[in-house]
Order: C-alpha cells, then structure tokens, then sequence
C-alpha cells in the first residue's frame, strides 16, 4: 500500500521527542486561546499562526496541528460550561453540554467531547489518509441545489430541537431567520433591515446571536431567580470520570457522528455546521431515552462533538488533493502552506510528498496530544463551575463582551451582544426554547446563498432540484423525516416508540 | 569656518525635516486591514509592517485589523476618525472601490488621501475542461447568443470578478445587466463550482486558478493583463479582441485632509519599503506583481478607476435600484418576514386565549431588581467602555454583577469583590491585548495631548 509506506514515512519524520515537544506546545497555546469566549478555532490559528513562522515545516505544522486541535477542543470548553460557544458548529455542543453541566456532569460532558474529538479527528484523519482524491472528485458534483437540499435537510432534521410547543420552536427560528436577514443581500448589494447603521450592513455574526441568547440570556434569567430560586448549577456530581454508562451511550454518537461529519467537511460548501444538526437530530431520534434530550443528553453531547471534528477533517480533503479552502480555518491554512511555498492542490501529494505526509502524519500526533493535555485537566475546568455564583455570572459577561468586541472589534457588536441577550431572558420567561434562533440564524442565510445560486444558474427554473439526481434524492430524504411522524402516528395511535430510520 | 556650514545646514535640515531616509520617520505607525486576518489585505498589511519595521523607517509599526462589508467598514472609521490620525495608513484595492459602489456606501475612497499603489494579480477566464469553449471569441459567441444562459462564476457580487465579467460584456456590445452572474462568498467556493461544472465560465484572480490549470482540470481562456505576463502562458483579452484590461490592484491610503508635508512623508516612507529588497522578496514568495505607482500618476490612476468602476457598476445593476438581478431576489426576506409575522401573531392570540382561560398567572414571581441592577451594569459597561477603556469599564461591570448576584454584602466582601474583580480584568486584559495583539479600548479620557501622541490608534476602536 502505497499511502500506507508514505504515512510511515511522514512518522518517521514528525515522531521525534523535540517535535512531540512542539505537539504539546501547539495544543496549550491552542486551548489556552480556545477558552476564551468569542474567538472560535480560525481565529485561534490566524492568532497563532505567526508563532509557527520562525519553525521549519514539519515542526511548523506538527505545532499548528496541535493549535488547530486544541483550538476546537479549548471552543467546545466554554460552550458546555458556560455556555458561550466559539463558533456556530459548537453551538450544538453546548445546547446539551451545558445542561449536563448545570446537573453536575461537566466532567463527562467534557470527556466525551475530548474523546469524541479524537476518535473522531482519528478517523476522519484516516479517511483523508485513504481516500482523499475519489472523495475530492465525488464532492464537487455537489452544486448549489445539492447545498440547498442539504440545508433544507438541516432545517426538517432539527426541527426536532423546536422544543416541545412547535408553535414556541417556530416563534424562536423565525427569529433566528429575521436576524439572519440583516444585512447586505452579497448577491445583489442590497442592504436589508440595516436601517441605515454601517455595522450592520455585514449581517449579526452568529457568534454574537448564540453567546446573547445562551450566556448573556441567561445570566439575565439567573439574575431573575436570585433568592427565589434554590442552587440551579450543581458543580459537580459523583466521578468527574465518565462512568461505564456514558461510554455504552458515547460510543455510537461518535462513530456517526464521524459518519456524519467527514462527508460533509469534504463538501466543498457543506460547512461544519450541518453535520452537527444532523447528528444532534439523528442522535435525540436513536435514544434510549429521548426524554433525556433537552435535560443533558451525553448523546447530544458526543455525537455533534465528533461531527464537528471529522468535519474539520474533512475540510483538509478540498484543501489538500485541489487547493480549495472551504473554511475559515481551511483559508488560514493555506496561508500558512504558502508561507512554506507550497501549493495545496493536485500536484501537492507528488511535488512534496514528504511535507504532506509529515502533515498528516502531525495530524495523527496532535490529536493524541489532545487527550494527553485535556482529559487530565477536564477537573480542573470543571472546577470553573464551582467558583461562587456572583463571579461566575460576572466573569461570564465580562468574557461575553469582550468576545463580541474581537469579533470586529466594535463596541456596536457589545450592544447587539446585550439587545440578543435581553431577547433571550424575554424567550427564557415565557419558556421559548433558544436553540431554534441560532439554527435559523445560522441556516437561513445558507440557504437562502444555494437557493439563489441554483436558480441564477438554472436560469430561474426551479425544475433544477429535482431534476438533479442528488438534490432529488436529499428532498426526498427530507420529506421523509418531514412526513414519517405524521404517516406514523396516523397508521398506529399507539404511543411514539423508538424509530431507526436513517437521516442523511 | 566656512566649511563647516554645509555640514550644519545638512545637520538642521536633517533635524527639521523628517523625511530624510536615515532616521526613522515616525515612532508609531499604524497600518489598517479593512478586513479578517488571514485575507489578501491582511496578508499585504502584515508583510508591509515587516518590511518597514526591519528597515527601521518606523519603531512600532500596528496592524490593525477592522474587518467587515469589503473594506468599507474599514474605510468608514478610517475617514470618520478625520484629519488626526497623520501616522496611519489604510490598505486599500480595487475590491473596496467595487464595494462602496455596489453597495452605495456613504463614504467613498476619494475622501481619503491617496499614497500609493503596491501590488496586483491580474484576472483570468478559465473554464473546465470538458468545456467546447477553447478561445474567447468562442465563449464571446456563446455568451452573445444568450447572455442569461451563460453562468459566470466568481467572487461576491460588486468585486473584481464581477466587474470584469461588466466590462467584457459591455466591449462584446452586451448589456451588461444581462450577465447571469453567480457570486459566491469565497474563491475556494467558485473554483469548486467550476470544477464540478456548476457555471458555464470562471473569474478569478490567477493565483487561485493556477494549479488547475497545471493540471488540466481547467482551462485558461484569457488574461486581463496588457500583454502575456512573464511566465504565464495565456492570452490577453485584447489578444481575443476584446478592448479590456484590469487588475485587482492593492494600494494604501492616508486620512483625509492630509496636509502636503504628512503627505510626502507617508509616501516617502511607503516608497523605500516598496523598493527595499526585502519587499521584492515578499513579492516574488507571494507571486505579487510590483505595481508601485505614487503622487499624481497613482492620483490619476485611482480617478480613472473610480469613473471607470463607477459606469459598468451603474450599469451592471440597472437604472432602477434593485432591479432584479438575481432569481429569488424577493423570495426568502418575504417569506421569513411574512412567516415571522404569522407565528408571531399566532403566538400572541394563543398566549392571550390561554390566559383567558386560565386567568391564574402562568409566570412565576421574578427578582425584577437584580435583572434590572445586571442590565444597569451592561449599559454602564457600554456607555464608559470608550471613555474609561477596558480595564475600568469591565471591573465595573463585574463588581455591579457580583453584587447583584450576592445576596448577602458587608464590606469585606465588597472589598474582595472588587480584589477579584480587578485582578481578572486585568487577566483577561493582558490574554487579549498582550497575549493575542487585539487591541481592547483604553480609553479616551486619558488622553492628553502628550498622552496621545504615545498612543495612536484610539480612534480605531470605536
């Protein structure tokens, strides 16, 4: 096996003690940075990057692996403990991984995100190791109606996160998807419920919606049960280790979670985003118990943390076999080959085999540094929660800020941070669930690009989507999740039971 | 004695005019990217900060990054913070002067002070190689026939690619609204959709197109240089017969109203960076033409590109504003706003039909006080974060919060709280600014004359 001898080879070359050195260096700084609130994993690596500059190549990307990985893992962090998420892909993370820490399970949520990264990260690793060209060529047949019927998928797929009044679960998508509409149309120049403020015409970062509606929302709340209310955040409970119990739960979250997540990674515009929807929804669809869902499922938790990974992962394929960087964190990337003279893309694998192997092979040894650094430490960021409710809250909205400053650095962005977080404390009195607002928020936009793309280039027919054998197939998917519950309950009155369709 | 005078007058002038190479020009410069970290002004700030910080032109040369609507968030604070600012400069390119066109910006870049212009790639057409189009009178053909069949893919609507695929329709005698142009959020995005065959014909810069076009799997139907650049083996546009020529050029601005001598001294600086041979370096390792132009050539350079960016935006969107441009236009903001109206008054009738029905109130009593008292800490926080700067500001809002949180208070905890407060902003203060060099606000007030000449940059953090 060809592959195989060549990973060997970029082994050799990367497994050496100075460079495990730099593994483990690359990993602190990676969620040290991570952690804090509002810089999600491309901003870590944009941040970082210039430290890995004075490195020859292979130490160079052996450190920026590490900073890539613990960049994510250092996001996922803060999403389930306190509930401000980095990036929209950890928005999924901390929907269950913060109530399981609110219930005193931060330790196994933290767990089950690390190890779920790294067998997730592994085996996307492994994937792209394998099979990186046939994926590449197979991805780009996806079009801008596939996308559409993919994000359409997202939005059926979630929509079991609605909560459990729909017309609740609608209230809050739509105005996820009315935020999404802010901002200038990129297609025509328009600038749409702006109202005139330049800071607007760029849309509201996702960001900025999730850590409003989730922490700042809910410092809000908490505020509203001072005295009122006996101790909602129970530090910690029982073993911070997961026990047997969550293993036998995380186990098959994270392989498909992986499943899930790598294809779409390698999806040239397929985003990290959906991958974690898709499992967070098939996940609370396979449950023992789906009652657990929205109390601080580890399901909820393992799965859309191994999506999110693999879909890291899967991002390397475009990048690597065609130079095509389909992330923000894939286009930081690129500058960091360039800075080395390298051109991602076909020829890369025989111009300079050895770098892309070493790079691989970095990706292998950073993963493993992950846990190495993290699992040890998941009791010490568990104790984060165990700091006294005033500073909790206090240092939670001091970090909320300033997250939402260095996005763009604009003090406009804090206000907005505060309007979304005095809609989310208004959402969480009358008991609308948040999660819907941020997928819409997320999603709407997406959709809205691929729709307009596909008919731009369709010259206006909308025939195309299902004209187009896998756009068709993913409609028809769709439809399927939309239409099984009601055909189900219609064909038997008996009550809901555990259903194994597959989704995606 | 008489001798002596040449060299005390050399000595004076040198003291009196700053523009003399062998001292450092400036102590603090700041050179703002109208964008992200990581992107292609990003990437020219960062070398040209380099560069004049090894050459000594400056002692501290900030990178300032102020991302957002294509640089035209950027430009607006650059120009809005007016004449103060003399030690700053802008970076600046064809994609923002596309942008405050397209997107009717108020501000525009003549309101800054033009410097000079640095670099440029040149455009290419390409298409997949499956494709029968092989030359660019053929594609010209194709496009005639029918222009709204004709896919283009490239770039965000208002770019480069956009308007070059305006100015090819406007010399092939086509109105250029016609053009069906597919714009997407990235290269990565468009190139993809090239590959898979999803538009008809591609532009792009030719850096991204380049390894497809090694490999086959694209093929290059014509260049918008003036003649076949070195090394790249690809017709002009004019070669194909069509009179057009572009370049995404990337250059740097002063503030507006910048006096004559702030002028030459910026452009002098900007001027030995981009002759040094550290800058050709960064230039040939990057695969950057040099295009250096400055004073009145770069001035009717920027002129010219202006009326010229300004007639095919004009025209590529229509005489009506928001003619229809794109399928779908209307579609999905009508839908999300008219279903958002919907499940909002549905929501409002049921929730006052409930309480109708069951008239005991629903909502549980709430401490009004402390959500009142953490809110008053967030508008404080938002209010003195731009006079009082980052550090004062943020223990104010952590000291308000944890006392609204606390519900027991004696003095040593309020001295503690304060201990905690001030410690951990400084913390956070120091990751961020000294730790990251994202820059958080320190505060107008403390800004005195002196003080301010220390500390450029203030009016970037707005």
């Amino acid at each position: 096996m060809d592959a195989l001898s060549a990973l060997v080879e970029g082994f050799r070359v990367a497994l050496t003690p100075i460079n495990l050195l730099w593994a483990l260096a690359g990993v602190t700084l990676g969620t040290i940075v991570g952690v804090l609130p509002g810089i999600g994993p491309a901003l870590t690596v944009a941040l970082l990057l210039p430290v890995t500059f004075s490195l020859p190549p292979i130490e160079a990307f052996i450190m920026f692996a590490g900073i890539y990985y613990g960049g994510m893992y250092g996001g996922s962090t803060t999403a389930i403990l306190l509930n401000t998420p980095g990036e929209s892909a950890s928005v999924m993370t901390a929907v269950e991984g913060h109530l399981m820490a609110r219930a005193g399970r931060g330790g196994s949520a933290l767990a089950t995100a690390a190890i779920g990264s790294f067998v997730a990260g592994t085996l996307a690793t492994a994937a792209l190791t394998f099979s990186a060209p046939v994926m590449a060529n197979a991805a780009l047949r996806f079009g801008p109606a596939e996308y559409f019927a993919l994000t359409l998928l997202a939005f059926v797929a979630v929509s079991s996160a609605l909560g459990d009044s729909t017309m609740k679960g609608l209230a809050s998508l739509f105005f996820g998807l009315v935020l999404g509409l802010v901002g200038i149309d990129p297609l025509t120049g328009e600038a749409r419920l702006s109202f005139g403020i330049p800071q607007l015409l760029d849309g509201i970062d996702v960001v900025i919606v999730a850590v409003g509606l989730f922490a700042v929302g809910e410092s809000l709340f908490a505020a509203s049960s001072i005295g009122l209310d006996p101790e909602s955040v129970i530090p910690l409970r029982g073993s911070i280790w997961m026990t047997r119990e969550d293993w036998s739960r995380s186990w098959r979250p994270w392989l498909r979670g992986t499943a899930l997540g790598f294809p779409a990674g390698v999806l040239p515009a397929g985003g990290s985003e959906i991958p974690t929807f898709l499992s967070y929804a098939l996940e609370r669809r396979l449950a023992r118990d789906p009652k657990g869902f929205g109390n601080g499922a580890i399901e909820g938790v393992a799965g859309p943390e191994a999506a999110n990974n693999a879909a890291a992962a899967g991002t390397l394929v475009p990048l690597l076999t065609l130079g095509l960087p389909t992330s923000a964190t894939a286009a930081i990337m690129l500058a960091a080959f360039q800075q080395y003279g390298l051109q991602p893309g076909p020829l890369l694998f025989t111009r300079d085999a050895e770098l892309v192997w070493g790079l691989i092979a970095s990706l292998y040894i950073g993963n493993v540094m992950l846990l190495v650094l993290n699992l040890p430490l998941v009791g010490v960021w568990v104790r984060l929660l165990a700091i006294p409710r005033p500073f909790l809250h206090a240092g939670i909205l001091v970090l909320a800020s300033v997250g939402a400053y260095s996005v763009n650095r604009s003090i406009f962005d804090i206000g907005l941070l505060y309007a979304i977080g005095g809609a989310g404390y208004l959402m969480r009195c009358r008991e609308i669930p948040l999660a819907p607002a941020v997928i819409g928020a997320i999603l709407g936009p997406m959709a809205e690009q691929h729709l307009r793309r596909a008919l731009a280039a369709a010259e206006g027919s909308w025939m195309i989507f299902l004209t187009r054998p896998i756009s068709a197939t993913v409609l028809l998917v769709a439809a399927g999740i939309a239409l099984l519950p009601v055909v189900a309950r219609r064909w038997s009155s008996a009550p809901r039971e555990r259903r194994t369709q597959p989704s995606g | 004695m008489l001798c002596r005078w040449p060299a005390l007058f050399v000595l004076l002038s040198a003291l009196s005019s700053p523009s003399v190479a062998a001292q450092p020009l400036d102590a603090h410069l700041v050179i703002v990217a109208p964008a992200a970290p990581g992107g292609g002004w990003d990437q020219t700030a960062r070398a040209l900060q380099q560069v004049i910080e090894r050459h000594g032109l400056a002692r501290i040369v900030e990178v300032q990054n102020v991302p957002g609507a294509a640089g035209t968030i950027g430009l607006a604070q650059f120009v809005n913070a007016g004449g103060g600012n003399t030690r700053s400069l802008l970076i600046t390119g064809l994609v923002m002067l596309g942008a405050t066109l397209w997107n009717d910006s108020p501000v525009s870049i003549a309101q800054a002070t033009p410097i000079a212009r640095l670099t440029g790639e040149y455009e290419v057409i390409a298409v997949p190689a499956a494709s029968p189009i092989g030359e660019l009178h053929q594609l010209i053909d194709v496009f005639r026939r029918r222009p709204e069949a004709f896919a283009w893919g490239g770039g965000s609507a208002g770019g480069t690619d956009h308007i070059l695929a305006g100015l090819i329709a406007e010399a092939a005698g086509v109105d250029p609204r016609r053009v069906n142009y597919v714009a997407f959020s990235g290269g990565g995005e468009a190139v993809a959709a090239l590959l898979g065959g999803h538009v008809a014909a591609g532009i792009s810069g030719y850096s991204e197109f380049a390894p497809h076009l090694q490999s086959g799997r694209l093929r290059a139907i014509a260049i918008s240089s003036p003649s076949r650049p070195p090394g790249i083996n690809v017709a002009t546009i004019r070669e194909g017969g069509l009179n057009v020529e572009m370049v995404n050029w990337r250059g740097v601005l002063g503030v507006s109203g910048l006096s004559n001598d702030d002028r030459a001294r910026l452009t002098t600086l900007v001027s030995q960076a981009a002759h040094s041979p550290e800058w050709q370096k960064v230039l040939l390792e990057r695969e950057w033409s040099d295009l250096y132009l400055d004073g009145a050539a770069f001035d009717d350079y920027l002129a010219a590109e202006r009326t010229r960016v300004g007639r095919i935006v004009a025209r590529l969107r229509g005489p009506a504003r928001g003619a229809p441009i794109v399928a779908g236009q209307r579609l999905v903001p009508i839908a999300v706003l008219g279903g958002a109206a919907v499940v909002f008054g549905a929501l409002v009738v049921t929730q006052a039909r409930n309480r109708r029905r069951f008239p005991a109130p629903s909502s549980p009593v709430r401490n009004r006080g402390a959500v009142i008292a953490v809110a008053l800490g967030l508008v404080m926080f938002l209010v003195l974060l731009q006079p009082l700067g980052f550090i004062a500001a943020a223990s104010g809002l952590f000291v308000m919060t944890a006392n609204a949180f606390a519900t027991l208070r004696s003095r040593r905890q309020q001295l503690w709280t304060i201990a905690v407060a001030v410690v951990f902003i400084w913390l956070v203060h120091l990751a961020f600014t000294d730790g990251l060099n994202l820059p958080l606000p320190h505060g107008t007030w403390f800004d005195s004359p002196v003080l301010g000449s220390l500390t450029t940059g203030r009016a970037w953090t707005r």
